[in-house]
């Protein structure tokens, strides 16, 4: 489903401020994996998903989606193949516009943009059963503008938007990062349960140790612009924390340097 | 809400303040002028001054109620005659074209008097402009004598093959004095070319550039000339290059002579026939534009003698 | 005396600042809905104002030239957002590119740097000499706009455009190409700017190059009155357009009052960006304020 090949990506090369960020990238994601990505500080996991995404453009290798060549389309282009959520909750919505034009701008994603009405009333009753069913309490509120909503109530609603049409891969950055502990399990169980629904392909990165064991059918981890490490299947499953660690620190050669890093 | 009300509120008590002030006022029947000028600028400045004066004798200052407005910009203009049409004004004086052309848009039935127009049959798009305007507007023309000044460039340096005119682009009266000039020096031989410039900042590169080209050059009634003419002077004087000029500012700035008209002295005029309309009952379609009643050959000493160049004793050196 | 004579005033102020809330509407789309400071208007409502005159001297059809003036003015907005876009020109500096570049090109248009309209020689629709009719006619283009502009920004590619002033990340993430959408939004401004240019020319029987200098301001100040006039009331897009022509009014009606007084107009420049200045700083310093007095947190995200 997503095909890495090769992929480089150095900014601001020949000066100063040269940062590696990936050295060499291969990865292949099957229909419905389920990925968690891990690593240390500018270890590149968010590069890399802005990578897959389009942000910026990579210095050298491919990037297919489903056997389709995107490593040269613009940002807005790769977006009919991709859904996403970001870290900062005010980063995946519109907060000027209400709940409903979000929900329908995200669902004609991929599509031309023409001067027909830009929410019709059937989308509208769709959104509320939609809503209504992820039980976040906006159904009645389709209405009102996102910026009124709280930080956990605009991810959710961001990560409804980013499946409402069905992705190719669903990439989320930390998306719970940014939330209180309550709320971070109430998103990261949403997210959970719409993965499984749709058998979505997902890269998620996160900082939560436990998460990224407990969540998905595959585990990466990355340091210094590759990955070190790659497990899935059963093996995943019999992972612990404690061999987590200690297999970064066979491959890296040092101890993992996260300052978010959650160990629970 | 609270917002709406508190503007209502200080437009109401703004209001009242004014009503309590102009209440006091009153008594005998005057006559309320309006005076639109475009802008601040010396010789607009002189236009009104002189129609105020002239005004004031003709009627007696104590007869007339005079509110004058400058706009600063051509849209003000629109707001300023709305609101002298709408206080029934006995008269509006418009100093200048934007003036002129706002105020004629603004009223059919009050009388309208203006100054500083160069040509009437361009400023009020008429064809065939015959001298009277035939409508409620008449007035004063700032043309300056280009046959004249045309035969003064030929005086003064007989040898004169080409002139450039500098100009600004943006002026309302400058196109139309260059193609009148150019067709004047036509006839006595001389080639003309107009060199535009949009504002001060591209003035030096366009006189540079006139000045290599050309024999003398010559600078017509323009403000924003008039405003610049240290750029002009610091180009032209170098090279010995001659400046003639259309006014007075220009010559005494960077020209060596000029034949000119005072701004003042049509103010003046237009003052007159403000007066002869209000106390006389005299139509303005039926009065012929007036130009102005003298021109007044001027020299520029400092220049001059620099150049070497000496004038006729019938002009006078500026200042004197 | 006086009352009556701001009465009598009043219409016109009225229309006049119809014509130029017209305008603000334009700056409206660029500032508020794209959240872009789009400087092109200061050249587009001078180049309105030629492109109208020309025609009409041409002896085009007079709804016709409107059509052209508004074409025009796409064309301005059109060069200001490839220059933004496409080379990476910050979109103030480019908006001034073109406005400078309008200057040559209106002298161009009209040859000349002023042409009088006169209104008994056209067949024109607004003017001065009938002020009742021209309140009017402002009206029902005012009406008119503002229904095209509800119903485009209610599309699917007027939402793309909302959302891509909203939020650059999330109109990219969801299939939006920002840049076609800022070049749209700025065509789109500055051909409305261009209208009430052609408007402001019929209304006063003439045009200048220099007619729209601080436009923007004038703009601005529409805005802003009428957001702080109307902000708490009128949430609806289509008010909200309404509330932004209603602050062209008040500024006229203001203005008028000024004049009224026997205030220096040549202060009035000095005013209006005195105004602008206060209303665009105060909901920063009360924003400011709040942020001195914090409050306890509270218990949040409780539905998410």
């Amino acid at each position: 489903m997503l095909e890495i090949k090769g992929v480089h990506k150095t900014f601001n090369p020949n000066t100063i401020n040269e940062k590696k960020a990936l050295t060499g990238i291969d990865l292949t994601l099957s229909e419905g994996d389920f990925v968690t990505v891990i690593g240390g500080n500018g270890a590149g996991k968010s590069t890399l998903l802005n990578m897959i995404a389009g942000v910026y453009p990579v210095d050298c290798g491919r990037i297919l989606i489903d056997g389709v060549d995107v490593t040269r389309l613009p940002e807005h282009k790769r977006a009919k193949y991709l859904g996403r959520v970001f870290q900062d909750p005010m980063t995946g919505t519109a907060a000027d516009m209400q709940i409903d034009e979000n929900l329908a701008i995200a669902s004609r994603r991929g599509a031309m943009r023409t001067l027909r009405f830009g929410v019709t009333e059937k989308e509208r009753a769709h959104y509320s059963e939609l809503l209504k069913s992820l039980d976040l309490g906006l159904e009645t509120r389709l209405s009102s503008k996102v910026g009124l909503l709280s930080g956990g109530q605009r991810q959710a609603l961001t990560l409804i938007m980013a499946t409402l049409k069905r992705p190719k891969v669903l990439l989320l950055d930390e998306h719970t990062a940014a939330l209180d502990p309550k709320t971070a399990k109430k998103v990261l169980d949403m997210t959970e349960h719409i993965v499984a629904r749709d058998n979505l392909t997902t890269l998620m990165i996160t900082h939560n140790m436990a998460d990224a064991l407990r969540v998905g059918n595959r585990l990466i981890m990355m340091n210094n612009g590759k990955i070190i490490f790659d497990v899935s299947g059963e093996e995943k499953k019999n992972l612990t924390t404690a061999d987590l660690l200690e297999k970064f620190k066979i491959s890296a050669g040092e101890d993992l340097n996260n300052d978010r890093m959650l160990l629970s | 809400m609270k917002n709406v009300k508190r503007l209502s509120a200080f437009v109401l008590a703004a209001v009242f303040i004014c009503m309590a002030f102009t209440s006091c006022s009153g008594g005998a029947k005057k006559y309320t002028i309006g005076i639109c000028q475009l802008m601040k600028h010396d010789a607009l400045d002189a236009a009104t001054q002189g129609f105020i004066d002239a005004v004031n004798q003709e009627l007696g200052e104590e007869n007339v109620d005079i509110d004058t407005q400058i706009a600063g910009e051509a849209p003000v203009c629109t707001t300023i005659v709305n609101t002298f049409v709408s206080r029934k004004v006995d008269l509006i004086m418009a100093n200048a074209t934007d003036a002129l052309q706002s105020a004629m848009q603004a009223t059919k039935d009050i009388p309208i008097v203006a100054t500083s127009i160069t040509s009437y049959g361009v400023a009020m798009d008429v064809e065939d402009f015959s001298g009277k305007t035939g409508i409620n507007v008449t007035g004063t023309s700032d043309l300056a004598p280009l046959d004249q000044q045309a035969a003064m460039i030929k005086e003064i340096c007989p040898d004169t093959k080409t002139v450039g005119i500098i100009y600004c682009s943006s002026e309302a009266n400058s196109l139309y004095q260059v193609q009148e000039i150019t067709k004047e020096l036509k006839e006595l031989g001389i080639t003309a070319s107009p060199y535009s410039f949009s504002d001060a900042a591209d003035l030096r590169p366009v006189v540079e550039k006139a000045i290599s080209d050309n024999d003398v050059l010559y600078v017509p009634t323009d403000n924003t000339a008039a405003n610049s003419t240290g750029i002009i002077d610091g180009v032209a004087r170098p090279k010995k290059v001659p400046v003639f000029s259309g006014e007075e500012g220009i010559c005494k700035g960077c020209g060596i002579v000029t034949l000119t008209i005072k701004y003042y002295d049509i103010g003046f005029q237009a003052g007159k026939m403000a007066a002869e309309i209000l106390r006389d009952g005299k139509n303005p379609g039926d009065m012929e534009i007036a130009f102005a009643p003298q021109f007044t050959k001027e020299y520029n000493k400092e220049i001059c003698e620099e150049l070497g160049i000496t004038v006729p004793s019938d002009y006078v050196a500026i200042g004197d | 005396m006086f009352f009556s004579a701001f009465l009598a005033s009043l219409p016109g102020a009225v229309a006049n600042g119809i014509i130029w809330g017209i305008m603000a509407v334009g700056v409206y789309i660029t500032y508020k809905v794209l959240d872009v400071a789009d400087l092109t208007v200061d050249g587009s409502m001078s180049l309105g104002g030629s492109v109208l005159v020309v025609c009409v001297i041409g002896g085009v059809n007079i709804y016709l030239s409107m059509l052209i003036a508004f074409a025009a003015g796409c064309i301005a907005g059109l060069v200001t957002g490839v220059l933004h876009t496409k080379l990476g020109i910050p979109a103030i500096l480019a908006g001034i590119l073109t406005q400078l570049a309008l200057y040559s090109i209106n002298l161009n248009i009209l040859g000349k740097s002023n042409q009088a309209l006169n209104s008994d020689r056209y067949p024109l629709f607004i003017s001065m000499r009938f002020t009742p009719k021209t309140i009017l006619v402002c009206l029902g283009i005012t009406v008119f706009l503002i229904a095209v502009l509800y119903w485009f920004f209610g599309t699917e590619l007027g939402h793309s455009i909302r959302a891509t002033g909203c939020n650059h990340a999330m109109a990219k993430a969801n299939g939006i190409n920002t840049n076609r959408n800022i070049i749209i939004g700025l065509l789109l401004s500055n051909g409305i700017v261009a209208v009430s240019g052609a408007m402001l020319a019929q209304y006063q029987g003439f045009t200048e190059v220099n007619m729209g200098r601080g436009a923007i301001v004038t703009g601005l100040a529409a805005v802003i009155i009428g957001d702080v006039n109307f902000g708490k009331i009128f949430k609806n897009f289509a008010l909200r357009l309404l509330s932004t022509v209603a602050g062209g009014v008040i500024y006229y009606i203001v203005m008028t009052l000024v004049i009224n007084l026997g205030m220096n107009t040549d202060d009035m420049k000095l005013f209006s960006s005195i105004i602008v200045a206060l209303f665009l700083g105060i909901p920063y310093w009360k924003n400011k304020l709040a942020e001195k007095k914090v409050k306890p947190a509270k218990e949040s995200d409780e539905n998410a």
